[in-house]
């Protein structure tokens, strides 16, 4: 089962617009509600594009920040957080072509991934190992495509891409991932 | 029309489990699979990975930005409203259309400093709106206020 985002929290796009009017008239603290429901959703989109953690954590208060200053462009009537997620997604390629080289994180834990009682640690760490070395913008389609269960329509509003490229670069990206697990020897896809 | 390709048929079976309508049909790509091991040992390690990539969940996150960002959140929002950069350009175009009378003075000289006054003008302009005069933009919506 595809955990949708839309579950990820229960704030409907009302509060959303009731915190943004807020936030024009001046109110901060209707800001602190927008970032404290959001951040954790937009730390792990931007660790998928980025990396590792400490650049994601900068990325995304960069995009608060800017996010902030461009309140009075957001469409009222559309959901907050993929207007938000442009300006994210922004600033996190900004960040990665100051770096020359996509830097991992070093730390034992997964960042992307969430253990699962299913799965062995290791080959969760293998799993998610293959998916920071490849593209940034493979594994930002492969993390909202399945991890976030976004359709081919709503990734192509995300990523501003016909549903057709869609398609094309989701299929190459998994071909990719799937190779690069077989070269660690990954369970299932070493042998064949 | 999408040629009958190993290639088409792998990314059309994968996206039809994904829930996409591609150019080819069921048939052609059920056809195709039929006849072609390659293809067939390509869309199981593919579906396995999906599979596997499905039953993943986000790890949770517990870091909180607030504090930096507060820190550095301007004391007032910023008015760019429509009208207000529309005013701008209007502003900025009466200006030119005076320019351009002074400039038609006849048998008077600025100097070479004189003609560069609407191109200077125009690129603070841009620069001051934050705006791209290059970007092809067909929706005729200001910049950054399109939403997704």
């Amino acid at each position: 089962m595809i955990a949708r985002e839309d579950t990820l929290g229960e704030r409907s796009m009302m509060d959303d617009q009731a915190a943004i009017e807020r936030c024009k008239a001046g109110d901060k603290e209707a800001f602190r509600h927008i970032v404290e429901h959001y951040q954790r959703e937009a730390i792990g989109h931007a660790i998928a594009i980025l990396g590792n953690r400490e650049d994601a954590m900068d990325a995304v208060q960069e995009a608060f920040i800017d996010c902030f200053q461009a309140l009075d462009r957001v469409d009222l009537t559309r959901r907050f957080y993929p207007w938000f997620y442009v300006i994210l997604r922004n600033r996190c390629y900004k960040l990665a072509s100051r770096r020359n080289k996509r830097e991992m994180s070093s730390s034992d834990e997964t960042e992307i991934l969430a253990p699962a009682a299913s799965v062995q640690p290791e080959e969760t760490m293998l799993l998610e190992h293959a998916m920071l070395e490849l593209p940034a913008e493979d594994c930002e389609l492969i993390t909202l495509r399945h991890l976030d269960g976004l359709s081919y329509q709503e990734l192509a509003e995300r990523l501003e891409v016909p549903q057709g490229t869609i398609m094309s670069r989701l299929h190459h990206a998994r071909k990719r991932l799937r190779d690069k697990l077989a070269r660690l020897s990954f369970n299932g896809f070493s042998g064949d | 029309m999408t040629k009958v390709d190993c290639e088409s048929v792998c990314r059309s079976a994968m996206a039809s489990e994904d829930g996409y309508v591609s150019d080819l049909s069921a048939e052609q790509v059920e056809a195709h699979l039929a006849e072609c091991s390659n293809c067939r040992t390509e869309v199981r390690q593919l579906r396995t990975l999906a599979n596997l990539l499905d039953g993943q969940k986000r790890r949770p996150r517990t870091e909180s930005v607030w504090e930096h960002v507060e820190q550095h959140l301007p004391e007032a929002l910023p008015t760019w409203s429509g009208s207000r950069v529309w005013r701008a350009f209007v502003v900025l175009g009466l200006f030119l259309f005076g320019y351009r009378f002074v400039e038609m003075i006849p048998d008077r000289h600025f100097g070479i400093l004189f003609k560069l006054v609407p191109i200077l003008l125009v690129i603070a302009a841009f620069s001051y709106l934050r705006e791209n005069p290059f970007k092809i933009n067909s929706q005729l919506t200001l910049e950054g206020s399109e939403t997704k």
